[in-house]
Parts: structure tokens; C-alpha cells; sequence
């Protein structure tokens, strides 16, 4: 049978879309269902056919964090944007750098 | 009173900004850091947080490596985003150059009849699947509207030395036609070696060719992966070598293996043969999922993870050897330890974003069919022409660059904004491959997270990460692979 686990994350902390990132990142393990109710979000975790029980409980941690680092990437990637910005213009500019 | 201030004056108390980067885990609770040019940092899960919250101390171990790398900066501090910007610029250099290798399937005939051969070969008496001197004049055009200043011929089969007229063609015409362009002509002939002559030889002398060989190993090991009427694959192999060393120098000829279930427990043997054949390094290849390697289903015969354990047991042993003192690399590695520690990229098309195909290396097949890479042809002759770009017969090179065959594949596999990659921190160090995800998967972006692409090269990277972070001699080897010419 496949494995199955249940995760709620903060909505307050946590953007769904570093959630969805962390389960592509697993889906070869996984696939997820999320929902959103109220200020949670839920996530059903439910394991591949392929997927033993030890490989899907290894795999669920990894989730966790993986949904804690897409969400610092989201956070230094939002702050650094315009210096990244800035840095490709510099580069691919002509004026300063031919 | 001092004429010099102390060191305190000169410390910053303004805190600092973060510059663009990614972070993927390694082991443990460590990171790896790298910005936007692939410089890395190993730092662990509290000092990365401390970094990321503005938390860390300019006595802090890390600051100063942080900074020299270009992690964290000063607000009024412009030099890091103009060293970021022309290390960027280096690095995407080889863009504006467009097209330098030109791969000629001379011909698709062969006296060998490998199984995992990714070709699909045909009888070495069969001519109609030779390339005719009109489709070779129509592909030089073709070779000499790309802006590169460096051009590379390579001759491919088949075995090209069963049509060598046509490689003494592309080679004097390619040559006649440079008098006027002036490019940086090489000339390369992919060849078992088997068929070499005197007069062959002495033909790549007079124009400075050079042989790209296959070994596998030792001799049976080499004789079973390439069985020829004979089973002397080998010895002729061998003798072929002395030879063409003897003509044309040492370094003139390299060699490529690939791996098979046969080798998998013979790593040591296998490298061991290199070196005694005087080679200063191997290329430990896994089985490409193209051609034969399909049809005899030889490419389903080990595992990503089982290549894995052949490949670091053999950079293991490879590192024993350099500690005795005896200089060997592992291509793969060397190639990957030069995007890791230098600015540079070796342009190696596996490993290119946006991908290699078509705008680093492009093929002309023996009928005139132009392909987007030698994979690409390979799929071709299993049927599929998802990246045909036309026919030097009939299409422009207009035609055939701007198609949407090759931009739709070079687009849609983009790294920087494909699933996955675009947040991970190998990225600078990994490849699009469109073809081969198209060639598993039928979609040329591909699962990353299901794929054996991903798997494979992402274990690679942390195992070399891991090694220089364990070993200062390492490390200190690896910049001599990286760095080598």
C-alpha cells in the first residue's frame, strides 16, 4: 500500500508556492494534494506506487525541509532581484564592460 | 600618537547587503552556496541562516570569504557587481561565438557491430549511406557562415576511414575555402583505428588532423564491447596507436570509453589499461539512451546509482595514482571542476545552457540531414526527427538556424527558467540537454526530479564538492585538473 502522511504549514509563514516547489522536487517519491483553509495549508502527501514505506518516510522529511529552504529562496531571491537585475545589465551592456 | 590608525578604523559598521545566490543541502547539515557564476561556499545550516537574517559578524570566520566570493557586499560598494558582471560576461563569452564543432557523418558503415554502439551502422560494403562530395560542398557553406572564429571539423561514422575520399575532400576543400576566411581550422577523425594506414596517416600529418579513439579497457574487455569479423578489435587498436603516435605526436590522439555491464566491476582494470597506454586521463562515460544502446536494450543494463558506484570508485583510484605521482585526470570531473573553480566554460555541450545544440555543435549527416547534435541523428536513425533542422540540399542557413525546431528546444529547455533548476545551486555548473530528455521522457525540459540526468550529474557535483571539502590535497588536485590546459 502506498504511504500517506498529512502536513499543515502557516500560511503566514509559508508561500504556497515554495510548498508546491519542495513536492515537485519530491515526485518521484510523492505526489501532493494542497488545500488552503483559513490561514493553513494542508498537505496531503501521497506516496507512488514504486514507492516503498522507509523510502516514503525518507522522503516526507526531506519534504519538510525542502518547503523550509524554497522558502528562504523565495525570501533572497525577492531582495536580491534588482541587484540581479542590475548585475545582467552591467554584463550584457556595452557600454561597460566591452 | 600613531601616524596609522588601528585595525578597528577600517571595520565596517554598516552591515551588508546580500548579492544574488543559491543554496541546495549537501550532507549533514552543511550548504553549499554558489552565486551567479558558480563560485561556491560550503557553510553550515546556522551560519547561512545568520547570513541570510544579516546576523553575521564581520569577525565571523565567513565574512571575508563571503565577500572576496561576492556573497554579501557593502551598500556603497560598486567592484563586486562589476567583477560579478564580467565574470558573467566570460563566462556566456563563447555564446557570441555561435557554432564551432561541425560534426560530418562521413559515413554510417562500419567493421565494427558494437551492441551498444548509438549509431545504427550499416554493412562496410553498403555506399548509399556514404556522403556524396555535393552534400559536402553544401555543408562547408553551411560551416563557414557561422561567425566563429574557431572552426572544428569532425569526422564522424560509422567508421570514417571506410569513406576516407570524402574526409580528404571536406578537409582540402575546408582548407582552400580558409586561405580566404582565415578561421582557426582543426580537424578531428573519430576512428576505432582499425583501418588505419600509412597513407591515412600521413594525410593527417600533412594537416595537422587529429584521432579520437575508443578504448574500453583491457583487451577482452575492449574485444567484448566491440566485437569485428577477427575479434581483433584490440590489437588492432593497440597497433594503430603506435603508429599514428609515431606520426603525429603523443598528444594527437585521445580516447573515449563507455561503460557497460561489463565494465561495472572493473573500473581499476580499466584505468589502469589507460595508463599503460601512456593516456593522461579517461573519460568514465555512462551508455547513452540512443541508437543500438535502444534496440539491444543494452542501455537498460545498470542504473544511474550502479554507474555512480563505478564512477567514484574510479575518481577514488584516480586520486591514489596523482598522491603516488602519477598525473591522470578524470575528464568529466576536470570539465566540472572548471566551471566549479575558474571563470571559465569549457563549452562541453552536455553541459551548456542554453543548451549546446545547434549553436555549439551541429551535425551533417551523410545524406544531407542536418541535426541539432550527434544525439540528435542518433534519434534520427531510430526513427525519430524531432530535431531534423532541415537539408543542406534544399534549406538555408537561415532556414535551418532560426527553425522552430531548434530554438522551440533551446528555449524550452532553459535552465535559468526550467522547474527545479532555476532554484538550484548546481545550476552554473549544469547542462539543458534537451535530447536526451526528449530521447526518456518525450519532452525535451524533462522531470528533473525523476530524471537520471539530474540524479546523475547533481551526485557528481556534491561528490566533488564533498572530496575538496574532506581533503586539502584534493582540493589542491583538483585546481591542477581545472586549470589544466
Amino acid at each position: 500500500m502506498a504511504g500517506l502522511a498529512e502536513l499543515t504549514f502557516d500560511s503566514k509563514l509559508y508561500g504556497a508556492e515554495a510548498i508546491q516547489k519542495a513536492a515537485y522536487r519530491a515526485m518521484h517519491a510523492f505526489t501532493l494534494d494542497l488545500t488552503v483553509d483559513g490561514e493553513s495549508i494542508l498537505c496531503r502527501l501521497v506516496g507512488n506506487i514504486t514507492t516503498g514505506q522507509d523510502a516514503f518516510e525518507r522522503a516526507v522529511e526531506e519534504f519538510r525541509k525542502d518547503v523550509l529552504d524554497y522558502q528562504l529562496r523565495a525570501q533572497l531571491q525577492a531582495e536580491t532581484a534588482p541587484i540581479r537585475n542590475l548585475i545582467m545589465g552591467l554584463a550584457f551592456s556595452n557600454a561597460r564592460l566591452n | 600618537m600613531s601616524k596609522f590608525q588601528g585595525p578597528d578604523a577600517y571595520t565596517r559598521q554598516d552591515g551588508y547587503e546580500l548579492l544574488p545566490f543559491k543554496f541546495d543541502r549537501l550532507a549533514g547539515d552543511d550548504y553549499v552556496i554558489t552565486n551567479m557564476i558558480g563560485e561556491h561556499l560550503i557553510v553550515p545550516m546556522v551560519d547561512l541562516l545568520a547570513v541570510l537574517k544579516k546576523d553575521l559578524v564581520t569577525d565571523h570566520p565567513l565574512y571575508a570569504s563571503l565577500r572576496a566570493k561576492h556573497f554579501i557586499r557593502h551598500a556603497d560598494e560598486q567592484a563586486p557587481l562589476d567583477l560579478l558582471a564580467l565574470k558573467l560576461r566570460t563566462r556566456l563569452s563563447r555564446l557570441t561565438g555561435f557554432t564551432s564543432l561541425h560534426i560530418f557523418v562521413v559515413t554510417l558503415r562500419c567493421d565494427h557491430s558494437c551492441p551498444y554502439c548509438q549509431v545504427s551502422r550499416q554493412m562496410d560494403g553498403e555506399t548509399s549511406f556514404d556522403m556524396t562530395p555535393d552534400m559536402a560542398e553544401k555543408a562547408l557553406d553551411f560551416v563557414f557562415r557561422s561567425p566563429n572564429p574557431a572552426i572544428k571539423i569532425e569526422f564522424q561514422g560509422g567508421e570514417p576511414l571506410l569513406n576516407f575520399e570524402m574526409v580528404r575532400f571536406v578537409v582540402e576543400a575546408a582548407k582552400r575555402r580558409n586561405i580566404v576566411e582565415k578561421r582557426d581550422l582543426e580537424f578531428v577523425i573519430a576512428t576505432t583505428l582499425s583501418l588505419l594506414t600509412d597513407e591515412v596517416l600521413e594525410f593527417c600529418h600533412e594537416h595537422g588532423i587529429i584521432l579520437s579513439t575508443s578504448l574500453d579497457g583491457p583487451a577482452d574487455l575492449h574485444n567484448a564491447n566491440r566485437p569485428r569479423v577477427g575479434r581483433d578489435s584490440f590489437e588492432r587498436f593497440e597497433a594503430g596507436l603506435a603508429k599514428a603516435r609515431n606520426v603525429l605526436g603523443v598528444d594527437s590522439v585521445s580516447a573515449l570509453m563507455t561503460t557497460t555491464d561489463k565494465s561495472l566491476s572493473r573500473v581499476r582494470e580499466i584505468i589502469d589499461e589507460y595508463v599503460r597506454l601512456g593516456f593522461n586521463g579517461i573519460f568514465l562515460r555512462a551508455l547513452s539512451p540512443y541508437g543500438f544502446a535502444i534496440k539491444t536494450r543494452k542501455f537498460m543494463t545498470y542504473d544511474t546509482e550502479r554507474w555512480l558506484e563505478f564512477y567514484k570508485e574510479g575518481l577514488a583510484y584516480i586520486l591514489e595514482l596523482n598522491k603516488a605521482g602519477i598525473p591522470f585526470v578524470e575528464h568529466y570531473a576536470s570539465l566540472i571542476l572548471k566551471k566549479m573553480l575558474t571563470s571559465n566554460d569549457p563549452g562541453y555541450v552536455d553541459l551548456m545552457n542554453p543548451a549546446g545544440a545547434g549553436i555549439a555543435a551541429i551535425v551533417f549527416n551523410y545524406d544531407g540531414s542536418v541535426y541539432a547534435s550527434d544525439e540528435s541523428r542518433m534519434l534520427a536513425e531510430m526513427g525519430d526527427q524531432s530535431f531534423r533542422l532541415g537539408n543542406v540540399l534544399t534549406d538555408s542557413y537561415e532556414d535551418i538556424i532560426l527553425s522552430d525546431t531548434l530554438l522551440d528546444a533551446l528555449e524550452q529547455s532553459f535552465t535559468l527558467s526550467a522547474p527545479m533548476c532555476s532554484d538550484c545551486a548546481f545550476e552554473p555548473y549544469c547542462g539543458a540537454e534537451p535530447v536526451f530528455h526528449h530521447a526518456i521522457v518525450n519532452d525535451v525540459l524533462g522531470r528533473k526530479a525523476e530524471s537520471s540526468f539530474c540524479n546523475r550529474n547533481m551526485s557528481i557535483f556534491k561528490h566533488l564538492i564533498g572530496l575538496m571539502q574532506s581533503d586539502a590535497s584534493i582540493r589542491r588536485l583538483f585546481m591542477e585538473w581545472a586549470n589544466a590546459c
